[in-house]
Order: structure tokens, then sequence, then C-alpha cells
């Protein structure tokens, strides 16, 4: 597992190279964000319960097949199996963030998930479709624009840079599974 | 590779829950104190070729005959040649180790099977505890750096010395 500071250190040492000004510079500015980064991580974990059933309670609307009879979370059991799930994603996610480095989510959670969803017969276009919406509702949190009135009281700042960040690990989960 | 950041998210991981507060306090942390590090790896990336080349010449003050190993060197310059690459190499390490926040570089790379390897070439230890024990003692605030970044600087150069001796 790497962090945005060794993985330059292993980015270097695969050249024999020291790390140096401009690779320092992206450093500099994670550590003068640092506590946007914490926020944003804050805001994911705060919200993780409220962003994943809203997810999946999304996908079920959309697409009413899911629960009847034979649809991908008929049964009780299938439907706390997408809830858990959907809280896996979110936390790789929220680790990778905390980090800054896609490691963790591709290691430990990507690696290998087509597969198992294609041995269970998990509905991969849904599956995709739940972490768009979670992707979306973690914009909005990290970002402080939520439309809810769960809003974080805090110095406001530009965090879009971290709201990006957080969008390209959900789009590496959704191009993982799809 | 192993840092603040990955231990706390690992050690999260195990317990699969989300990113506590007292993890943030940890982050929090070794951010706080990550400036001064970059600005000693910043510095050190910047000379480090004159920093190894004075541990040389420290060494072969001390030793003149340098690290001979198993067999006579045919020529001087050869064996001053292998000694500041090897210099040069424990400070690329060094650097790493500023940016990382962790020993980790250093013992993964270098410090794993340091012994064996110099046993083995029967190579005197002391001739590198020499040439780092004068960078240690080199190394000056603000001239060099600053004050707290020239402190992460010695004390990883206290701890490749340590694994020396």
């Amino acid at each position: 597992m790497l962090d945005a500071f060794s993985r330059k250190a292993v980015a270097a040492d695969s050249s024999g190279a020291f790390i140096g000004g401009g690779e320092l510079a992206s450093l500099k500015s994670f550590i003068s964000d640092g506590n946007k980064r914490l926020d944003a991580v804050n805001a994911l974990s705060s919200n993780a319960a409220c962003i994943v059933s809203d997810a999946i309670a999304g996908i079920c609307c959309e697409n009413t097949g899911l629960t009847a009879p034979n649809g991908g979370v008929y049964t009780n059991r299938k439907m706390a199996a997408c809830l858990r799930d959907g809280e896996i994603v979110l936390r790789y996610v929220s680790y990778a963030l905390l980090a800054g480095d896609a490691s963790v989510l591709q290691d430990r959670c990507l690696n290998g998930l087509r597969e198992t969803y294609a041995a269970l017969g998990v509905p991969t276009g849904s599956a995709s479709r739940a972490v768009a919406i979670m992707k979306s509702a973690a914009g909005g949190l990290i970002t402080n624009t939520n439309s809810q009135a769960k809003k974080m009281a805090l110095t406001s700042g530009d965090c879009s840079n971290l709201a990006g960040e957080a969008a390209s690990y959900f789009d590496m989960v959704i191009s993982a599974i799809s | 590779m192993k840092s603040v950041i990955t231990t706390v998210v690992g050690a999260a991981d195990s317990a699969s829950r989300f990113p506590s507060a007292s993890d943030m306090e940890s982050v929090q942390g070794s951010i706080q104190r990550a400036s001064a590090r970059l600005e000693a790896a910043e510095k050190l990336a910047s000379n480090y070729d004159a920093v190894a080349q004075e541990a040389v010449d420290a060494v072969y003050s001390q030793y003149p005959n340098g690290a001979t190993g198993r067999q006579p060197r045919k020529c001087a310059t050869e064996g001053k040649d292998k000694c500041k690459r090897d210099f040069v190499h424990y400070l690329r390490l060094i650097n790493y180790c500023l940016v990382t926040g962790g020993t980790g570089p250093l013992d993964e790379l270098a410090i794993n099977g340091q012994k064996e390897v110099l046993k083995a070439l029967s190579i005197d230890a002391g001739t590198y505890v020499a040439g780092f024990a004068h960078i240690r003692s080199r190394g000056c605030a603000p001239r060099d750096m600053s004050a707290q970044a020239l402190t992460a600087y010695n004390q990883l150069l206290d701890y490749v010395i340590n694994s020396l001796g």
C-alpha cells in the first residue's frame, strides 16, 4: 500500500533519482491542503450510511425490476449484501482519498472484483449506477454544496480539486466492475 | 511502503471501519511536520554530490587505504569512486525517508541484509560510520537548512549510523 509520499519514493527509486524540486511541489500542495483533505474524508465517513443507502435506494427506484422476484436485490439477503458492498466501496474510496493514492483501493478492493461479481451474478450495470450515485453525493458533501440540510459547519474553501480526486476514485470503481 | 498514512489506513482496514477522528489526528500530526522534512529532502537533493564527497574525504583521512575489502585495490581512485557511490546511495534513501516520513525506504532497500553483505565483502562498517559521523557534524542551521529540517535529517543519519554499529 502506498500514499502520495511513498508513491514518489517508489517512482524515484525505479530510476535511482533523488526526489527534488518539481516532484516535491505536488507534495507541498498536499501538505498545504491537508486540512481540506481531512475534512473531505470526514465528510465521506460521517455520512457513509446516508450515502450508501441513498445510492442503493436510488438504483431500486430507477429499476423496479431489481426488487421483483429474480431481480438483483430480491430477498433481504441480497439487499443486505448490496448495502454491505456499497459501504465497502465507499470505505476504500475514503482510504484512497486520505492517502492521496489509489493503490489501497486497487489492491484491496477492486483486484478481482469483476470476476467475483460475474461469478455471483451481480448485475454490473446496476452496481455501476449505484457507485455513480455515491460519486455525485460525495462530490456534493466534499464541496459542502449538497442540497440537504446536512451541511458541515467549517471554514469554507475551494475543495473542487479534492472532489475531483474522489470522483476519479469512484470512476476507477466503475471501470473496474463494468 | 510504510508511512504514517499507510499505517493508519492499514489499521482502519483491518478493523473494517471508516477513518476515525483519531486516525485523522495522526495524519494531521504527520502533515504538520512534513514541511520541514520536505525542506530537508529538497536541500539534500540539490547538494548530495558535495555531501557524499565530504564523506569520502573523511573516510580516507581516517582510513588512508580505504575499505580495502578482501583484495587490495589496484588503484586508489577505484575505491574512492565506489565509496562515493555507496554514500550517494545511502543519501538517496535518506532523501526518500525524508519524503515518506518513515524509515521504510532505508529499512527495505539498505539496512535489511546490510551487515551480512559488509561481512561477506570484508568491508569494515567503521568506514561508513566515519563518513556519516562527519556528515552528521557538518550540517548547520540556518546555513544549510532550517533547524527543524536539520533535526529530521540528522535523525536519519543517526539511524543509519546506529544500523552500522
